[in-house]
């Protein structure tokens, strides 16, 4: 069992305004892990594979991904972190996304995607879908990195 | 299509070309049976005139024998004194006057031969007067006075000068004959010119026809090979233009995708932030209303104003606005995704959907007091079913809004078939559309006339979008006032290659 807030949540989110909306909900769910937020996908996959203090390096962590970054493709992070040898492979990855396309959603499931979540326009189903995710975050189980 | 503009232009000078041909041809073989009919009624008469001109010459030769025959009786009665010769003189005078009058008569045309005619029988009578004068001297047994009388009277120069004027007569004849000969060998010429020059007119109409022919015929095949050719390609053609369309609609479909979609993302935060700033007027609004309570002169008019309404104002214009946007980013979202929708075609008999439509918003057809009639029968066709019948659907409930206030409303549904095309009339006797907005209704957004009803002016759009997906086209018939009818008109069998 592991302590949860030793589970680090790495957000890649190109919207601040997204992403800060993201943080509060969360926040007010109770969850008090530590949240790394980046912008561009080529820092988060720094941080996430290389930073000596990054997952892949020092703990578990799971990760909130968006789909469409300015520099690269939401998909092509979660092929990274899904590909075979990757050391954060078993990571639990959550998209979370405004694409709600029958496709996209079966490649990322493909890709090996956790969670697939769309968010909702309706900032009141929003906040609820965020707060009910967090609630599944203090819950779930994240396995240990391996070395 | 290239072919037929340069078929068509050559088609008429070639036909006008073989009517004037033909005309020419009948010219010249009108011309060739005048002049050979002319030619023929010429050479008859001149046969007539030769026939003629042989009996005026045989009646001639007659009457200078008889003449002799008489003379001669008479000498002979002068010399002899028989009574034979009497008889003979006798019958060749009887003989002669016919004859004489068969010659007048002949030569009563000719007025060149009357003057010698009168000499002729005058000469004839004289001599037969003289003649009967010795006849008689010697019947009275005086032969030497009558002979005396036949020298005196030299009978010899009578019988002589006669002679001469039946020779001018018959030259005469024979001059006739000659005239007329020659005037037969110059119709014969010009027959033959004419008939040289008919048969001319006539080859040149034949070569003319032939090449003219031949040249149609040609351009004939050429048109024909390049139809063919067309014919060949086309169905290369209709695919290639297909997959270009496809591909087009395809690019727009992303575009829409992507942009309803980028549109989306603000939008997130623009309600998001909109609802925080909501919850946030919740505790001011409390701490205005406990300030008024236990310090009311530390709440200014304008604090209470801007807590209690401008927030709350601002705050609901921002939420329906947002709202709306979010509406309208998911028609298109929806229209773009109908785009993509893998359509499945299947028999449908148009009566069975749209009464299935009926009933699946009878409650809004009762509602708005609408008479919904359906014509049946109706044809059967080849489609989606799905996007069918949200066309179908879109029409009719449309068809329901546009009431008139001035009559009941009143909705027909019809279909006909016509060979390729199926095609449904959706009418009814509302307030009808303006014909400036009968293109504008099918964009996104727009709409028409009284905006008296909810609607985002989405459904139209997507009726001709899915329209055109199903190898159709939608069109409006309406003027204001008039009611509307929306035709939709379909392909019988829906082909799935290429769309």
């Amino acid at each position: 069992m592991n302590d949860h807030r030793s589970v680090g949540i790495v957000m890649i989110e190109d919207d601040e305004g997204h992403a800060r909306l993201i943080e509060k909900n969360i926040r007010r769910a109770g969850i008090l892990n530590d949240i790394r937020h980046f912008t561009d996908g080529t820092p988060a996959l720094d941080y996430l594979f290389n930073s000596p203090d990054g997952p892949a390096k020092s703990g578990p962590a799971m990760v909130l991904l968006d789909l469409n970054l300015p520099d690269m493709s939401g998909t092509d992070i979660l092929a990274r972190i899904k590909e075979e040898g990757s050391p954060l492979r078993r990571a639990p990855v959550v998209v979370l996304t405004t694409t709600d396309d029958k496709i996209e959603i079966q490649r990322c499931y493909d890709l090996g995607c956790n969670v697939y979540i769309t968010k909702p326009v309706n900032y009141e189903n929003f906040a609820q879908a965020i707060r009910q995710l967090g609630l599944f975050l203090s819950v779930i189980q994240v396995p240990e990195v391996e070395a | 299509m290239q072919g037929s503009p340069t078929v068509a232009p050559t088609e008429n000078p070639i036909g006008r070309i073989l009517v004037a041909a033909m005309a020419i041809g009948f010219l010249a073989l009108l011309v060739a049976a005048g002049a050979a009919g002319y030619v023929v009624r010429q050479t008859n008469r001149h046969s007539d005139w030769v026939v003629h001109t042989y009996r005026v010459e045989g009646v001639l030769i007659e009457v200078r024998r008889l003449a002799e025959q008489q003379e001669t009786a008479r000498r002979g009665y002068m010399l002899a004194g028989g009574p034979a010769f009497l008889a003979s003189f006798e019958r060749a005078h009887a003989e002669l006057l016919p004859q004489v009058a068969e010659l007048r008569r002949l030569t009563a045309d000719n007025p060149r031969q009357t003057a010698p005619m009168a000499v002729i029988e005058q000469r004839l009578a004289d001599l037969d007067k003289a003649q009967r004068q010795t006849n008689a001297l010697v019947q009275q047994g005086r032969g030497a006075d009558a002979l005396r009388q036949f020298r005196a009277d030299s009978g010899l120069q009578r019988m002589q000068k006669l002679r001469d004027v039946f020779d001018a007569m018959a030259r005469e004849e024979r001059r006739l004959l000659a005239l007329r000969d020659a005037e037969q060998a110059t119709s014969r010429q010009t027959f033959s010119a004419v008939m040289a020059i008919a048969a001319l007119l006539f080859l040149a109409v034949v070569v003319v026809t032939f090449l003219t022919i031949r040249r149609y015929t040609r351009d004939l095949h050429r048109s024909r090979t390049a139809l063919a050719v067309l014919n060949a390609t086309l169905e290369d053609q209709v695919k290639e233009r297909t997959a270009d369309l496809a591909l087009a609609n395809e690019e727009i479909q992303r575009f829409a995708y992507i942009v309803s979609h980028d549109l989306r993302s603000p939008l997130v935060n623009v309600m998001g932030f909109t609802a925080e700033l909501s919850a946030a007027t919740g505790p001011l609004a409390a701490l205005i209303d406990r300030a008024e309570a236990e310090a009311p002169h530390i709440v200014t008019e304008e604090a209470r104003l801007a807590a209690r309404e401008d927030l709350p104002e601002a705050i609901g214009f921002i939420r329906t606005s947002t709202a709306k946007m979010d509406r309208l980013i998911n028609a298109i979202l929806k229209l773009s995704r109908e785009g993509r929708r893998v359509l499945a075609p299947e028999m449908i008999a148009l009566d069975q959907l749209v009464d299935q439509i009926a009933d699946s918003i009878r409650h809004v057809i009762d509602d708005r007091g609408v008479t919904l009639h359906i014509a049946r029968p109706m044809p059967v066709v080849v489609s989606d079913r799905i996007a069918l019948e949200q066309i179908l659907s879109n029409l009719i409930e449309n068809a329901t809004k546009s009431r008139h206030p001035d009559r009941a409303a009143e909705v027909h549904v019809s279909a006909t078939e016509t060979p390729g095309r199926v095609i449904v009339a959706v009418r009814d006797n509302g307030r009808g559309i303006d014909p400036r907005d009968h293109q504008r209704i099918f964009d996104l957004f727009r709409r028409s006339g009284q905006q008296d009803q909810p609607g985002e002016g989405i459904g139209l759009a997507h009726v001709r979008a899915l329209a055109y997906r199903l190898g159709g086209t939608i069109s409006v018939e309406s003027r204001l006032g008039e009611g509307a009818t929306f035709f939709l008109s379909l392909p019988p069998t829906l082909s799935i290659e290429g769309a």
